[in-house]
């Protein structure tokens, strides 16, 4: 079998090095009292090429720190990830939005962001304008738009611009009902092809059933269960419930 | 530094469109759009000329495009360096989603700040029509002097990108410096017939990278001179020299500054 992410032994700690001002810097003798928060804690698994994961777990539990490792945003303390040379986005919120630029603009600057070319943005515009369905408000500055219309217009430039590996960070449930029915059907439509691996993040139990292959439990930055969706997940409402 | 070429080739293409965004968001807010381009630098060139031949009776040959030469090299390093300090932090939004190598940014900003530098110039080139200044063959110095501030400017704010990070009031202690290097860049004033005293006036001028700069630019330019060709050389290599340093610790701490915010 083929893998797509290998994750081994991976822990990450932040330091929160608070940004300090030059007074204290200088004038405070306590040199370390720097705090640590271990995030993660010595996670492994492996994700074949080609499938649907999961990852669910409480507030706090890691799990957006960890899809942030897997993009390469930060590098882990300890232990390494492989993505085997897929390439990859994160899909989350209002990725680098520049507010005072249009829709057009932002999704121009996302697309080569994420490595796109110019000429392929050009080539994808019309879809993802049309999917995002923002109308007229596409060529109006960001900072007018509701946070729904934000949510809309980033999900459909991930959606849109496809790569090997999508890692999906809560973003499922955006904009009203019908928009939410046809972001639905998309990752459907992604998740269909092969080849192409994704990582959810949520919180709805329901969709992480229809959509998934296999589900990760993370606790307190550590790996509780990796398995099937059923066994896990009833595993994780059990626990919640308690 | 292979990778740093391969990066910069990779993300070629969202800095020029992040740069063209920028700038017409910039003419977008204000009313007199990009007029500011040209006047910013002029009407701070007659405070100048103002204050040199009115209140110092101070001047050199062509003075104001003197002043105004000094000016457009001055504003290139400054808007860049001043900004350096806090472009993680404004960048915030991307450097927590995706993964950009942190100079980018800094790239970003030197190509805005370049833009308006050639206008500045196009502006210099009128300027010396009306003052009629016999154009030299030494104009073309123009490519070596530039690419020493490019250098000098990339590498400088390398550094201070990396420190911002994690010192919060460093913009201040920046501000306060980059003024004093102002005053000792002779923007407005030549160092060589300021009569400050010798060791101090060579001193001065070759050891500060813009004033060195400042004076081959001018010297090309209006008075058909050569440059400093010793000090500007050594800059080049020193400025070649800190921005590898910078562009290496940048690629060591740049995943860790995102837990920083």
């Amino acid at each position: 079998m083929e893998y797509a992410i290998d994750v081994e032994n991976v822990s990450i700690t932040y330091k929160c090095v608070k940004s300090r001002s030059i007074k204290k810097s200088l004038f405070s003798f306590k040199k370390s009292d720097v705090q640590l928060v271990e995030a993660v804690r010595d996670v492994s698994f492996r994700i074949p090429q080609g499938e649907i994961v999961g990852i669910v777990g409480k507030n706090g539990s890691g799990k957006s720190t960890m899809l942030r490792a897997i993009a390469g945003i930060f590098t882990p303390d300890s232990g390494t990830i492989d993505l085997h040379g897929h390439s990859i986005s994160l899909l989350a919120i209002g990725v680098g939005f520049q507010k005072a630029l249009t829709g057009r603009e932002n999704i121009m600057l996302t697309g080569t962001l994420l490595g796109f070319s110019e000429k392929y943005m050009f080539e994808k515009m019309d879809e993802i304008i049309e999917f995002a369905e923002l109308g007229k408000f596409i060529d109006m500055p960001v900072k007018t738009y509701s946070s729904g219309m934000f949510s809309k217009l980033s999900f459909s430039i991930t959606a849109n611009l496809k790569t090997d590996i999508m890692l999906v960070d809560e973003v499922l449930s955006v904009g009203d009902a019908k928009f939410k029915k046809k972001s639905y059907e998309k990752m459907k439509e992604l998740i269909s092809d092969e080849k192409r691996t994704v990582v959810i993040v949520s919180h709805n139990m329901d969709t992480l059933k229809k959509l998934c292959s296999r589900i990760i439990w993370l606790h307190d930055g550590e790996l509780k269960m990796y398995g099937e969706v059923q066994k896990v997940l009833d595993a994780y409402i059990e626990f919640m419930d308690k | 530094m292979k990778r740093f070429f391969m990066d910069t080739k990779k993300f070629s293409q969202y800095l020029v469109y992040a740069t063209k965004s920028e700038l017409k968001s910039e003419v977008a807010n204000s009313r007199l759009s990009w007029l500011w381009w040209i006047l910013d630098p002029l009407l701070f060139m007659l405070v100048y000329t103002f204050i040199s031949l009115i209140v110092f009776q101070k001047g050199m040959p062509y003075f104001p495009v003197f002043v105004f030469i000094g000016l457009t090299i001055w504003n290139f390093f400054n808007k860049t360096v001043q900004t350096s300090v806090k472009l993680v932090k404004i960048n915030s939004a991307i450097v927590s989603k995706i993964y950009v190598p942190k100079y980018i940014f800094i790239m970003k900003q030197m190509l805005i700040n370049g833009f308006k530098m050639c206008i500045s110039f196009i502006l210099v080139f009128f300027l010396m029509l009306i003052y009629r200044v016999p154009l030299d063959w030494r104009f073309i110095y123009v490519v070596p002097l530039l690419a020493t501030l490019f250098v000098v400017t990339f590498g400088v704010s390398t550094i201070m990108l990396h420190i911002g990070v994690f010192i919060d009031d460093l913009s201040n202690v920046v501000s306060v410096l980059l003024r004093l290097l102002f005053y000792m860049s002779g923007v407005f004033y030549s160092i060589e017939n300021s009569g400050i005293p010798d060791p101090f006036g060579t001193l001065i001028q070759t050891m500060n990278p813009i004033a060195c700069i400042m004076q081959g630019m001018r010297n090309a330019l209006l008075y058909g001179e050569d440059f400093h060709f010793i000090a500007i050389g050594c800059w080049f290599v020193g400025g070649i020299f800190i921005s590898l340093i910078g562009v290496n610790i940048i690629y060591k701490n740049e995943n860790s500054y995102v837990k920083v915010m």
